[in-house]
This record gives structure tokens, C-alpha cells and sequence, in this order.
């Protein structure tokens, strides 16, 4: 007989009924696959390794800019050039050139160009986007700074405003730095670490340049993304990541008053890393090309002046920002180098591939590119407009080739610790130590850059071979080979004392010499990027 | 149009539809007709197609997840706070005297201050978001918790005396039936306020959340993103706002 089952009985059974079907669902992917439709995941990221940064091959040469229009001619503009800027040492050069921020006729740009300048000091970078949205006629801004890294990762969301980037106003040297905790002494130490910065800006950049050149990737660290700069030092100030990246002073600052913490690396080493440039609207390029070219030839006649008087350079930064003592002021300003008129042409140089804007932009582009930040890409040439630069040189007689900006008086102390090792398989002919045409690609493309980037910084060539054979001939093969390897590099432009040049021979394993892969693992040449 | 005239449902429906109406419409013809350009105002074909992009690869959904999850909480905690705090100050003078010159003058406090204070105290996950959350939104629901419960008229707390109530029979059976509706009012007004504080709440390691993805579209120069992403906290705002309407409606039917 059957019995009348009560209505709690009923409930228990539809529930383990819904339970077995959930679980079901659960267990054959079905909830996940409705999970992937209805609330799909980030795109996946993609892995940054050291061959995303490297030399370009010079064959990506293109025009110059695609506006054939002489940089002359056009309408003058009845109005000051307004500019937006930061709280930052590298506008030197304008804030000289027009003597502090306001538009004003005893200015040089005044006096030598006949145009005014007004300097908006908009420390937010979102409202100095919002500014150069709407434009100088609006109220916004004409031109603005970027870092080519960051003008990469931008330029998608602005091209409809055609922006030209038009000058480089300054190299970041020391402005952005990575702050670590006592136990990190190397980039490999990063390893499984937390690190902190603002996501998609320098820093970031930064961050992805030093971990991959140091044999990480950006999947080897836990990444605590913050939205500003100041943010990350802070949280690392706060002990809650092992390392974080910021700029100066902020992460100065942290990593003094953390107890234990130091300053790893910084664009003081990584010298030709983040460079900031200026951005232009591209109607206000078309409709004003005058009045660029004689802002641009004021500025760098500013940077001139400033390059030649520190100390009055000083006091008018204090005038320019608030909150800024003269003490401040000077360390700011050395926290950047003002590039002048031959370094800009250098730095513009379509041809040039070390270094240079667009090896920088193409470089941090494929980096947006393949961690999912961007999804088009553009050709260097697209965003920016050199007809400026190019039109200026009557200002600067004399200036001939950019100088070779670092000098190595000595090779670095035996017992320099290195901030990273960029471990490279350099390819020999049994027993020799000449390189062939592949060995030259492979350092063109690994080491090449990395020397450029790492300007202000020594570079130690440590050769290294398997346990075959007899150790003091491969001690001294090794030696050879790594020499081989530094004369290369001096070929290439770089002084022959950033270079140090060791052979460890077998002394150095980094794997197992009882198999063919680990033997083929110890062959190898370390380059290790150590401080001045 | 009288002052304070009253009006019927269909006609204050139809007052509403058209002025979405016009809103939309001065909209379309601001970006179309090239009034404003589309890099400071986005066209409102350009704002839905960015919600393809929001949802498949910015994970526009999982987000707003997050975010809900987070206001919820902070709004939860905060009334869990609030609401017991709020009706000892307004059934005796004497807390109130006590608490008011520590918690008073918070709602002055500029709270994007907290930020970094509640990163040194919560650390950088969860914890740290939702305690901001909690923290926005208590020093706003606290006095408003206050006034409801010093809103009960005298009359009924006097009815009450004479009729015999002992202290706790008054706080049980008279302040708080009577100041419930204006607790649920308050209630719905602050489900707005911790969605003000999204953004900085989700200012640090926050791998989901709308707030997150605002900020990163603002870096990128996205401007048709931040609109798609604010009409989705609008919208989320509009529904639970009229969800705990409802409710208020049904749970306090004698009010209306």
C-alpha cells in the first residue's frame, strides 16, 4: 500500500532531486559552459618573455610622417599654446624657456618666437586627457605629455583626434623605480612575489622590461594592480607586496620608510626606457603648423638654457609647481635628462632602431598587445610629426650629431652585485670564438637592446661552457668568447668600458651536466646589468 | 501645472517616458548632427557597441558580480552597524550626546581620504573594498537611522506611558514599528551611496569589478565604454532601487 507521503517528505525529495541534477550539471561542464556565456572571463593574457623586447630590424624604416604640407604656412594663432603638463622635473626646458607657467611677453618663446605658452600643471591624467579632448580652443589644452610607452597604449582610444607626438622632452632617469623588500637582491628573487603598480601606465612597462629582461615573464609574479602610481608605493609602504613600482619621490620615500626595503632598479640604470614626449592635436597641427614649429624650436632653445643654468632652472621649477621646495627642485631635476635639438632628431630618426621612438613604440605596442590591453595597432610613423624638428635646425647652428651620452671612465668592481642577469645561447663553432652571422642576429636582437636600454648602466659578459674537456681551456674559451662577444658590442657604438668581460668556464653550471639539455643549458653567456 | 498638483499614475508614467524621451533624443542629435564631438560625447550607437566588447572581453558581467557583492556587503554591514547604534541615540539623548562629536563631523569627511588608511588597516583584498564600502556608507545612514527613530511622534511614546508600557515595551512596541518606514526609506536612499564610492573602492587589485573597469577605460581614452559602463550601474541602480521599493510598499502598506 502505498503511503501519502507528508509535505516535508515532498520537499526533501524534490530537493535531492534538483541537488542530483545540479550536480550533474556541475560535474559535465554544463554550469561553466553557462557561466562562460553569460559571464565570460577577461580575455586570457598572453605571455611577455624577453624576445617581446628587442631591436627592430632596420627594414621597418617608413616615412617620416604622412602630411606632406611644409611645417610653414597655415593660420597663426591669436592665443597662447596651452600645454598640459605635471608635476615633474622634465619640463625644465618650456618652464625655462617662458619663465615659469603663464603665458607672458618676456618670455623666449615671446621674445625669440613670437608666440605665447601657457603651461596647465594637470596632475591627474585622466583630466589631462578630458583637457586635450576638448581642445585649446575649448578651454582644454593643445598639446599634452605622454611617454611613448603609454602614447602606445592610448593612441587607439584618441586617434580619431589624429594626435602627433612632436617632441621629446625628456628622458625618465631615475623618475621611475622599483622598490623591493630585504630578501629581493635580484629581478630573479621577484619570482612568486607580490608586485605592485598602476596597471597600464610606465610603471607597468617598467615592471614587464626589467622581470623579462631578468629571465621572468609576467606570469611569474602576482601582479596587484593599483589605478595610480602613487597608490602602488603606498600599498608597499604598507608591507602588503614584496616589491612595488612607482616614480619618484613617492617610491623613494616608501622604500625608505619601510624598514629593510631598497630601491632595486630604476630608470637611472635603465636609462633609455621611458621616454616623454609631447603630444599635439592633430587639427591643431593642421591648422597652426607655425606656431608648433616655434614652440618646439622655443622649448628646446629652453632646454639649452636650462641644460646651461641648473640653479636658476631650480628656482623656477619651485615658482612653477606648488609645493615644491628648491632642494625638491634640484632633485627632480635630477631625476631626468632634458634631450636638446640633435638628441630630438636622433630620437625622431625613423632609420635609427636603438632606442629610439619607434622602436620604443612598436616595442611597448606588441606588449599592450599581447597582454590584451589593445587590440589594433598602428605603425610609428602614424603618430607622429617630425616636419617640426625637422624645420628648426636654423636655430640651432652647430649642433651637429648627437653626442654619445654616457661615459664609462672604468670598468664596474669585481664585486658589483648585478640588478639582473639576462641569461642568452650565443652559438659557437666547436672550440672557436668567432661569431658567426646567426651569434650576430641573437645578439643583435637580445643584447643589443638591452645595452641601449640599460644606457647608464655597466654590462658584465660572463661566458660559460658545459664539463667537457679540460677546464682551464674552457675557463679561457670562455674568456674569448665573451670578448668576442664585448667587441661586437663596441662595433655597435656602446664605450668599450661598459663593458666587463669574465670567463667562469664550467664553474658556473645553471643546470645538470649529466644530460645533453642540461649541458646545452650551461652553454651560455649571462649578461649581467650592473650599476654605476 | 498647480503647485503640488496631484496627478494621475498614466499621466506622471507619461511625464517620465518623455522626458527619457527628449534626454535620448537631444543625445542623438548633439553626436549625429556633429554638434559635439564624438571623442567628448560618444554617438549612442557607438556606447552599444561597446558593450559586445565589455562583455566578451572585459568581462562586463563577472564585474558587475563583483561590484554588486561588494556595495551589498559594505551597505549590509553598515545597516547591521547603523541600525542598533542608530536607535539607542535616538531612543536616549544621553548616547546620542555621547557618540555625536566622534561620529557627527565624519560626514564631512572627504572619504576618498580612507583609501589609504583602509589599505594600512585591511590590506589589499576584499576586506580592504568592502570596509571602504562599510565605511561610505555608515556615516551617512547613521543620522538618518537617528532621525527616523527621533521622528515617532511624541504622542504615541506618551499614549504608551499612560497606558502602563514599561521602557523596553516602548522601544519594542512604539519606536521602532514607528520608525521603520523611515528606516526602509533610508534604507533605499543609501543603496545609492555605495554606489558612488565604486571607483575608489576598486582602486586596488581589483581584477573584477565596474568601478575597475571605468577607471582602466578613462586611461585608455575609451569614452564610449565609460558611458556603456555607467548606464550599467544606472540601471542597476534604477532596479534595486524599485526592488526595495516594492517591498517598502508591501512591508509598510499602512504608510501609503
Amino acid at each position: 500500500m502505498a503511503r501519502q507521503l507528508t509535505p516535508f517528505g515532498r520537499v526533501l525529495l524534490v530537493l535531492c532531486g534538483l541537488a542530483l541534477l545540479g550536480y550533474g550539471l556541475y560535474r559535465y561542464g554544463v554550469f561553466s559552459k553557462i557561466a562562460g556565456i553569460v559571464a565570460p572571463d577577461r580575455k586570457a593574457e598572453g605571455t611577455v618573455s624577453k624576445d617581446d623586447f628587442g631591436a627592430l630590424p632596420s627594414s621597418t624604416a617608413t616615412p617620416a610622417s604622412t602630411s606632406t604640407t611644409p611645417a610653414k604656412g597655415g593660420s597663426r594663432l591669436n592665443r597662447p599654446i596651452k600645454v598640459a603638463i605635471v608635476t615633474w622635473g622634465g619640463y625644465a626646458g618650456g618652464i625655462y624657456a617662458n619663465g615659469g607657467n603663464a603665458p607672458n611677453k618676456d618670455s623666449v618663446f615671446y621674445k625669440e618666437q613670437g608666440i605665447e605658452v601657457e603651461l596647465l600643471v594637470i596632475d591627474d591624467f585622466e583630466k589631462s586627457r578630458d583637457a586635450f579632448r576638448a581642445g585649446g580652443d575649448k578651454g582644454g589644452v593643445d598639446i599634452m605629455w605622454s611617454t611613448v610607452d603609454a602614447y602606445a597604449l592610448e593612441y587607439g582610444g584618441i586617434k580619431k583626434l589624429n594626435p602627433k607626438a612632436i617632441l621629446q622632452y625628456d628622458w625618465s632617469r631615475g623618475g621611475d623605480a622599483i622598490a623591493v623588500d630585504a630578501s629581493i637582491k635580484s629581478v630573479a628573487d621577484l619570482k612568486g612575489k607580490k608586485l605592485a603598480c598602476a596597471e597600464a601606465t610606465p610603471s607597468h612597462y617598467f615592471a614587464l622590461y626589467a622581470l623579462t629582461q631578468g629571465g621572468l615573464t609576467n606570469r611569474d609574479v602576482q601582479w596587484v594592480f593599483t589605478t595610480s602610481a602613487v597608490e602602488a608605493a603606498n600599498v608597499f609602504k604598507a608591507g602588503k607586496v614584496d616589491a612595488a613600482v612607482s616614480w619618484s619621490p613617492d617610491v623613494y620615500i616608501a622604500a625608505r620608510e619601510r624598514p629593510g626595503a631598497h630601491i632595486l632598479a630604476s630608470t637611472k640604470e635603465a636609462s633609455n626606457l621611458i621616454a616623454d614626449i609631447f603630444v599635439a592635436r592633430g587639427d591643431f597641427v593642421d591648422q597652426h603648423p607655425e606656431d608648433v614649429r616655434r614652440f618646439v624650436a622655443g622649448w628646446l632653445k629652453g632646454v639649452d638654457l636650462a641644460n646651461a643654468n641648473p640653479e636658476k632652472t631650480a628656482v623656477l621649477l619651485t615658482k612653477s609647481f606648488s609645493g615644491i621646495g628648491l632642494e625638491d627642485a634640484k632633485g627632480m631635476l635630477q631625476d631626468v635628462k632634458l634631450p636638446n635639438y640633435a638628441e630630438n632628431k636622433a630620437f625622431f630618426n625613423p632609420q635609427a632602431t636603438l632606442a629610439s621612438y619607434a622602436s620604443i613604440y612598436k616595442t611597448s605596442q606588441g606588449i599592450w598587445r599581447r597582454i590584451g590591453k589593445i587590440n589594433e595597432v598602428f605603425e610609428p610613423y602614424q603618430t607622429v610629426d617630425t616636419r617640426f624638428l625637422d624645420s628648426v635646425a636654423e636655430f640651432f647652428p652647430g649642433a651637429g650629431e648627437a653626442k654619445p651620452e654616457f661615459e664609462f671612465k672604468a670598468p664596474p668592481k669585481a664585486a658589483a652585485a648585478p640588478i639582473l642577469t639576462k641569461t642568452v645561447s650565443v652559438y659557437y663553432p666547436t672550440g672557436s670564438s668567432t661569431l658567426d652571422e646567426n651569434a650576430k642576429a641573437v645578439l643583435e636582437t637580445q643584447v643589443v637592446d638591452l645595452a641601449a636600454t640599460f644606457g647608464n648602466a655597466y654590462l658584465r659578459i660572463a661566458g660559460n661552457t658545459d664539463n667537457v674537456g679540460n677546464r682551464d681551456a674552457n675557463v679561457k674559451l670562455s674568456r674569448a668568447r665573451a670578448d668576442a662577444v664585448a667587441r661586437f658590442l663596441i662595433s655597435q657604438g656602446f664605450d668599450r668600458n661598459k663593458f666587463d668581460v669574465v670567463g667562469n668556464g664550467p664553474d658556473k653550471p645553471i643546470s645538470t651536466n649529466e644530460t645533453d639539455e642540461g649541458r646545452a643549458k650551461n652553454r651560455r653567456t649571462d649578461f649581467e646589468v650592473i650599476p654605476r | 501645472m498647480e503647485i503640488r498638483e496631484p496627478l494621475s499614475r498614466k499621466k506622471a508614467r507619461s511625464l517620465a517616458l518623455a522626458g527619457l524621451v527628449v534626454f535620448l533624443t537631444s543625445w542623438a542629435v548633439l553626436t549625429y548632427g556633429g554638434i559635439v564631438p564624438s571623442v567628448i560625447l560618444p554617438t549612442p550607437t557607438e556606447v552599444l557597441q561597446a558593450f559586445p566588447i565589455l562583455h566578451f572581453e572585459e568581462a562586463l558581467v563577472r564585474s558587475a558580480g563583483w561590484s554588486i557583492y561588494r556595495v551589498t556587503l559594505g551597505f549590509l554591514l553598515a545597516a547591521m552597524v547603523a541600525v542598533p547604534l542608530g536607535l539607542l541615540m535616538g531612543t536616549y539623548p544621553a548616547v546620542r550626546h555621547f557618540f555625536d562629536p566622534v561620529l557627527d563631523p565624519l560626514r564631512f569627511l572627504p572619504i576618498s581620504a580612507l583609501v589609504p588608511l583602509t589599505i594600512v588597516w585591511f590590506g589589499i583584498e576584499e576586506m580592504q573594498k568592502v570596509m571602504f564600502l562599510f565605511l561610505g556608507t555608515f556615516v551617512y545612514m547613521l543620522p538618518l537611522i537617528v532621525e527616523a527613530v527621533e521622528g515617532v511622534d511624541d504622542v504615541y511614546v506618551q499614549t504608551a506611558t499612560t497606558l502602563g508600557a514599561t521602557k523596553s515595551q516602548i522601544v519594542t512596541q512604539v519606536l521602532i514599528p514607528g520608525s521603520l518606514p523611515a528606516m526602509a526609506e533610508a534604507m533605499r536612499v543609501m543603496n545609492g551611496i555605495g554606489w558612488t564610492y565604486v571607483i575608489m573602492a576598486e582602486v586596488i587589485n581589483a581584477r573584477y569589478g565596474l568601478g575597475a573597469l571605468i577607471t582602466v577605460a578613462g586611461k585608455r581614452g575609451h569614452v564610449d565604454r565609460i558611458f556603456a559602463l555607467v548606464i550599467v550601474i544606472l540601471v542597476i541602480g534604477v532596479v534595486s532601487d524599485f526592488v526595495i521599493r516594492f517591498v517598502n510598499k508591501k512591508l509598510f502598506f499602512w504608510k501609503s
